[in-house]
Order: C-alpha cells, then sequence, then structure tokens
C-alpha cells in the first residue's frame, strides 16, 4: 500500500468524483421520478388500462439489457461527457420506477376504491387521498432500487467522460494501483448502501400504519 | 383412554399458566369436548396430548403408557389429528394427502389403495372421481372431510380435533357434524375435540370439560352440567336458554305416550264418551287413509261443552292438521312447534300414521329433571 | 471472435449461477431456522447488493488470492446472487401455510421430510422466481467483468466505446439481451414443468 497514492485519490480525486457523483444521481432520479410516477398514474387509469399492462411487460423485457449496454449505446448518438450520462441513467431508473408504480397502483384493493366512490369522493380525490397514500411504499421502494442501480452504472460514466467514482477505478485498473481502486469502489458502496438506507428509512416512515410489516 | 395428571402449561415470558394443574381422565370410544372461551387453555391441554406443545410438568398417560417415552413423531403418527385449517398438502391429490400417514408406516402401495378408496366411501365421496383431485378443486366441506379422513388412515385408536368444523359455514358444519356422530357410532374412537361453540359441545360430547384462564372448571355430561352448572361463570357460558339447549339433548321419542283414542269423522258426535271411556286427554281424528287429519282434547269439550257440533269439533281438529311431529325430532324443536301452534299437545308420527303423543306437561317435566332423578 | 467472446460469457454465467445453487438455496434454508441468523445474512445480501458492480469487481481484484481474471469475476457474480436466490428461498420456504407444516407435525412427519416433501416443493415458485432474477442479472453483469480481464461480450461493448464502433456496441448489446432472455425464457418453460401441478389447478 502506497500511502502517497491514497492519500492522492482520497483528497485530490476523490471530492470531486464523489461530488458529480451524487450530482448525477440526484439529478437523474429526480428526472426519473418525475416522468415515470406520472406515466405509471396515467397507464392505471381505466381508459388505458390494456396499454398499461403492454407497458408492464415492455418495462421487464428492458430490464434485461445490461446497464453498460445502454450507456455505450448513448455515445454514438449524444456523445460524451455528462450529459449523455444523465440521459443513459435516467432511462435506467425510469424502469423500476415506473413498474413499481403501475404495480403499486394496481396494487390498491378494489373494495378500497369502491367504499372511497361510495362515499363521493371524486376519481381524483381518490387517486390523491387514497391511491398514492397506498401505493406509496412499493412506489419508494421502485425509488430505492433505481437509487441503488443508478450509482451502480454511474460508475460506468467513466468509460463515456462522464466522470464520477468511477473515474477513480478506471484509472486503478489501467495502471494497476489497487489504492485508487480501494477508494472509488469504496466510496461507491458507501454511497450506494448509505442512499439504500435513507430511502428504506423514509419507506419505514410514511408506511401507513397497518400497512406493510 | 388418556390420563392427564396434574399437567401445568407455562409459556415462556410469562407468568400465568396457560393450563393450572389439570387432572382428568377420557374414556375410550368417547367424544371429550373441550369447550371455553378463547385463552383458556383447551387448545393448549389438546396439543400437550400429542407432544406438539410440551407440558411443563405433570404427566400424560394413553392407555397407561406415559407418552414422554415414546418419540414424538412415533407417537404422533399413532394419533389422528385434524385442526381448522385443515392443512391439506396443496400439492398433492386428495389420495396422496389421505395416504401420509400408512406411507409413513410403510404399509405396501395396494394396502395404501385400498384404505384410501375405503375412507372416501365412509366419508361419502366416490373415489373415482375425487381420488385424484387437488385441495384447490374441492369446497370446503369436501376438504373438511377429507381432513378427518386423512386423521382415520392408519385407524389411530385416538384421535384429537382442534375446532374441526370451525371453518366452514353453519349449514355445512351441522352437516359434517352429523355425518361426524354417524360415522363415530361405527369406528368407536376415543375423541377429543376442542371448541369455542357451546351448541357444539352439546351436541358432539359424550362429554363436555369445560375451561377457564387454564382450569378445568367443570366436566361432565352433557345434561349434567345444563341442569347443574358448577358456578357462574359456567352458567353465564351456557347462557339463559340452558334448559332449551337441554331439550335439544333429548328426541321426542324420549317422551313420547302412546296413542290414548283415535276416531273416524262418522264418530265425532260420539268423541266425548270416547275419550271417556279410554281416559284419554286428547282424540285423533283420522281420515279414511287412515292418516291423522288432526286432534281434539279434553279442554275443547271444556270450552265448546260436552254437546259441541260435530262441525265445530272437525273445525277445531282441522285447525291442528299440521301439530305433528317424527319420532326423531329434538324436544327443543317439538317446543317451538307446541308454541306456534298455540296448542297443549303434538302428534308423534311415524310415517303417515299417529303413533304417539307429547305434551307441553311432558317437556316442562322433562326439562326439569336432574340427572339421576 | 464472437463466437470465443459468447462461450466466455456462457460459460462465467453458468459457472456462477451453478456455484450459486449450490451455495445460496441450502444457505436460504438453513436461515428459516434462526430468525437472528436470517436478519443477519439477508442484510449483508442487501449490502453486497448495493456495492456498484464495477466497485466489486474492483476489490475482488485488489484481494491477492483472486486477482485480474475469471476468480475475481465468479466471486463477484456468486455474492451478488446472494440477494435474489437467498432471500427468495428465505421467503418461499418462510411463506408456506402454518397449518399445512402443524397438520404435517401432527401426523408424525418429521422436520426433513416437512422440508424435502412440503415446503421446498411448495416454495419451487418463489425460489424459482429469485433464480430467474439472479440468472439474468448475472448475464448483465458479467459484461462488465470484461474490464477485469474476462474476454466476453462485454469486451465488444468496451472495445466499441474506445473505437467508436456503433457496430460493436449494438451486436454486443443485443447478444447480451438475448442470452438474458433466452436464459429466462428456458427457465420459464422449466418452471412450468416443476411446479406441482397442484398449486395451479383451481376448481371449476
Amino acid at each position: 500500500m502506497d500511502w502517497m497514492r491514497v492519500k492522492q485519490a482520497l483528497l485530490e480525486r476523490a471530492p470531486e468524483a464523489l461530488g458529480v457523483h451524487i450530482v448525477m444521481v440526484l439529478v437523474t432520479i429526480s428526472i426519473a421520478i418525475a416522468i415515470s410516477v406520472p406515466l405509471g398514474v396515467l397507464l392505471t387509469r381505466p381508459k388505458y388500462k390494456n396499454l398499461g399492462v403492454v407497458v408492464l411487460n415492455i418495462l421487464n423485457l428492458l430490464q434485461t439489457i445490461p446497464g453498460l449496454a445502454i450507456i455505450a449505446l448513448t455515445m454514438p448518438f449524444l456523445g460524451l461527457g455528462l450529459k449523455p450520462t444523465i440521459f443513459a441513467l435516467t432511462v435506467q431508473g425510469l424502469l423500476p420506477i415506473a413498474r413499481n408504480t403501475i404495480a403499486g397502483l394496481y396494487g390498491v384493493s378494489p373494495d378500497v376504491k369502491e367504499a372511497a366512490l361510495g362515499m363521493g369522493m371524486s376519481h381524483k380525490k381518490i387517486l390523491y387521498e387514497v391511491e398514492l397514500p397506498l401505493a406509496m411504499p412499493i412506489i419508494l421502494a421502485g425509488v430505492r432500487t433505481a437509487t441503488v442501480y443508478v450509482v451502480s452504472v454511474g460508475t460506468l460514466a467513466a468509460y463515456i467522460g462522464g466522470g464520477g467514482l468511477g473515474d477513480l477505478i478506471v484509472t486503478g485498473l489501467a495502471m494497476f494501483w489497487p489504492e485508487f481502486l480501494i477508494v472509488g469502489a469504496g466510496l461507491g458502496a458507501i454511497l450506494a448502501i448509505s442512499l439504500d438506507r435513507l430511502l428504506a428509512y423514509v419507506e419505514y416512515r410514511i408506511t401507513p400504519p397497518g400497512l406493510g410489516t | 383412554m388418556i390420563e392427564l395428571k396434574e399437567v401445568t402449561k407455562i409459556y415462556t415470558g410469562q407468568s400465568v399458566p396457560a393450563v393450572d394443574s389439570l387432572t382428568m381422565k377420557i374414556e375410550k370410544g368417547e367424544i371429550c369436548v373441550f369447550v371455553g372461551p378463547s385463552g383458556c387453555g383447551k387448545s393448549t391441554t389438546l396439543r400437550m396430548i400429542n407432544r406438539m406443545i410440551e407440558p411443563s410438568s405433570g404427566t400424560i398417560l394413553i392407555d397407561n403408557k406415559n407418552i414422554k417415552d415414546s418419540d414424538p413423531d412415533k407417537l404422533r403418527m399413532g394419533i389422528g389429528y385434524v385442526i381448522q385449517q385443515i392443512g391439506l398438502l396443496p400439492h398433492r391429490t386428495v389420495a396422496e394427502n389421505i395416504a401420509i400417514v400408512p406411507r409413513l408406516h410403510g404399509w405396501p402401495k395396494d394396502k395404501i389403495n385400498r384404505r384410501v378408496d375405503e375412507l372416501l366411501v365412509l366419508i361419502g365421496l366416490d373415489p373415482e372421481t375425487t381420488r385424484s383431485k387437488f385441495p384447490s378443486q374441492l369446497s370446503g366441506g369436501q376438504m373438511q372431510r377429507i381432513g378427518v379422513a386423512r386423521a382415520m388412515a392408519a385407524d389411530p385408536p385416538v384421535m384429537l380435533m382442534d375446532e374441526p368444523f370451525g371453518a366452514v359455514d353453519p349449514i355445512a358444519r351441522n352437516h359434517l357434524q352429523d355425518e361426524f356422530l354417524r360415522l363415530q357410532r361405527e369406528i368407536k374412537k376415543t375423541i377429543v375435540f376442542v371448541t369455542h361453540d357451546i351448541n357444539e359441545a352439546i351436541k358432539m360430547g359424550d362429554k363436555i370439560a369445560i375451561f377457564n384462564r387454564g382450569r378445568l372448571v367443570q366436566y361432565g355430561t352433557p345434561q349434567d352440567i345444563l341442569s347443574r352448572p358448577a358456578n357462574d361463570f359456567v352458567a353465564d357460558f351456557i347462557g339463559y336458554d340452558r334448559v332449551v339447549k337441554m331439550l335439544s339433548l333429548f328426541r321426542v321419542e324420549d317422551i313420547a305416550r302412546p296413542v290414548g283414542c283415535t276416531i273416524e269423522p262418522n264418530e265425532l258426535p260420539n268423541a266425548w264418551n270416547k275419550m271417556q271411556d279410554y281416559q284419554a286427554a286428547v282424540c285423533f281424528l283420522i281420515n279414511s287413509a287412515g292418516e291423522p287429519s288432526g286432534f281434539i282434547t279434553g279442554d275443547d269439550f271444556l270450552k265448546q261443552g260436552k254437546d259441541a257440533s260435530p262441525d265445530v269439533l272437525n273445525k277445531i281438529a282441522g285447525q291442528r292438521k299440521r301439530a305433528f311431529v317424527e319420532g326423531d325430532v329434538l324436544l327443543r324443536d317439538a317446543l317451538s312447534l307446541i308454541l306456534e301452534f298455540n296448542t297443549e299437545y303434538l302428534g308423534v308420527l311415524s310415517g303417515n300414521r299417529v303413533v304417539g303423543v307429547i305434551s307441553l306437561g311432558d317437556i316442562r317435566k322433562h326439562a326439569s329433571k336432574k340427572e339421576g332423578d | 471472435m464472437i463466437m470465443e467472446y459468447t462461450e466466455n460469457h456462457f460459460s462465467l454465467v453458468l459457472a456462477a449461477v451453478i456455484i450459486s445453487l449450490l451455495l445460496w438455496v441450502p444457505v436460504g434454508v438453513l436461515i428459516t431456522r434462526n430468525e437472528k441468523l436470517a436478519s443477519m445474512v439477508l442484510n449483508i445480501a442487501n449490502t453486497i447488493f448495493c456495492i456498484p458492480s464495477l466497485s466489486l469487481f474492483a476489490v475482488m481484484v485488489t484481494i491477492p488470492a483472486l486477482g485480474l481474471g475469471r476468480r475475481s469475476a465468479l466471486v463477484a457474480l456468486v455474492l451478488y446472487s446472494m440477494m435474489p436466490l437467498g432471500r427468495n428461498v428465505y421467503q418461499g420456504v418462510k411463506v408456506v401455510d402454518k397449518s399445512v407444516i402443524e397438520a404435517a407435525r401432527g401426523m408424525g412427519m418429521n422436520s426433513w421430510r416437512i422440508l424435502w416433501e412440503i415446503q421446498l416443493p411448495l416454495a419451487t415458485p418463489v425460489i424459482f422466481a429469485g433464480f430467474r432474477i439472479a440468472v439474468v442479472m448475472t448475464t448483465g453483469i458479467a459484461a462488465i467483468a470484461t474490464y477485469i480481464g474476462e474476454r466476453n461480450l462485454g469486451r465488444l461493448i468496451a472495445e466499441g466505446l474506445t473505437r467508436f464502433n456503433i457496430e460493436m456496441i449494438v451486436s454486443g448489446a443485443l447478444l447480451i439481451a438475448l442470452i438474458a432472455i433466452a436464459l429466462d425464457t428456458v427457465l420459464g418453460i422449466i418452471e412450468k414443468q416443476i411446479v406441482p401441478k397442484g398449486l395451479k389447478v383451481r376448481r371449476s
């Protein structure tokens, strides 16, 4: 272990790489939520019900395309840098969130909706006051999956010039510097685990009492 | 015979015993029903008999053998066990489900197959169509019957049944109870039966054991318990309709008297004299086909006068055209009919012939009679 | 070249999946016997699952016994499968109807018999779901092992990236997705054969 290199990795390279990585993840997840939750809501309305099932199947199929492939496929069209990276990651983040939104809304018991309708709630009110709160734990679980996934695939962004913690790993691999590998990989792991735990906590807090385990 | 001696169960982390030094004997060939509110220790006691739960202290003997001396799995293979949720294996066919214990015993295949078919017939299901069905293809009542058949598969002398009919609707439950009582008359097993329903206990039990807070509060025949509740708890548990419940232990034939006197329509003018001759309180009107079409009583003559016209008598008798019951009707139901027709008497039928008579007075006398009187 | 890459990809996935099955199914069953152990093992699995794949591969490489190449790749892939496979085995066995087990115990079945004849057969749908997730996931992540020296389909993508060659990237991506979908489909067919019939029929 070369302490000079540890110092170099940790103090010179890590702060910026970690910052970029966090920005990358936050921006991506925000965009992904903004797109996929309304999309999920729309696809579960009675009008588009059949479409919803079709989209759910397509999303499941898309999930089989490896993250590296999506990152790589973006490059020829959007070039190198942070913006193409965010685009590629957003595509990946969309899938779990949309899927869970649809599944969560489908999962709300028809009896509950029927009862709400019978009490004179409008469809809009039912969506905001009944369906979304009840589906929220599942939607959040989707956000959590997406976040962990985006942190992970985000490390591959280094290969299309997106920066982030992947840079340290790529350098480490290219130069055979284990210090860079450990700092980059370690910070990536810590970031993913912390975000996962944070979202698990939020999920736990917002789950209405009497729901879930 | 099952014998419990000073059996106590304290669950870990609890200070109050779930079962508190329980001592009792369950006779061979009898149905003993454990009944009581939830948490009274009845299920715990039942589950200690096949060592699903181990007692904290005390001994349990089956046919004078301490159950602690046998391996739990071996012990359970020799005791039938039916639970409320039945617990049929969903991935096994009806035949495979029934065959579980015989298979554990290592019976040869053809013996198992014969036994499965025999049991299916015994519980009233067609072996050909039922044998290879899966539990998910059965109705609740059918599953319950398969559960009972499975418990009887290796012909165990003892059966433990924990609310076995609790999960089916009341009509099916009634049916299953009747069927099981019929079966028990043939198989004569020693059965411990847990329920929280006092009516089921009265109907099914040769003996009833009433539990409260881990203690045996009263143990005796249904009639004993209904006629002499040991304390306020038992009386409350049975309910205010204790006497009516007791009437459901007896059938009309148990107290019916022979018919005193019958007349045909053309004898109506002579009815009063005939009843005097026979010293009968009731006189049945019999039509030309020999079927009863009603009856007149001594009271009728008190109201209408001895010389009441045949037309009036005929009309009065005709109003009681339906006041007849079969001999196997429960006294409780007979009482209900007496109240419904506002009469003192009911005719007892066998086929369409009148063979006897019961009166409100007889029922009243029977209800207030204590056991042993 | 593509043949060689495909073969390598396939053999890596196969090896990882087989080792995962041999390892995580017994672990999943074992932890159903002890709640504390279960929550500890599942927490570890979940934590490993969070680690970015490039990071986990990189960490493996720094371990002297593993180094660059297949051994690191295998260990990392097997570790990732711990979560979907171990968790589903655990849940599948745990979720088996309590009354079925109570009844079986009451008939004198010992716990081994109950495991083999009841819990595992009834858990097959859940276990298989986890297994399919693990296989699809392993196929995708295996591509990234190209950066620690694996010569597999990931290399097509990596090379395509450095050479700005779209055809290479697309064919690499498509081949990986195809293998994943094909494996998933085959497993789906096997699942239909293996899931006990009694779990599928309904009262008509």
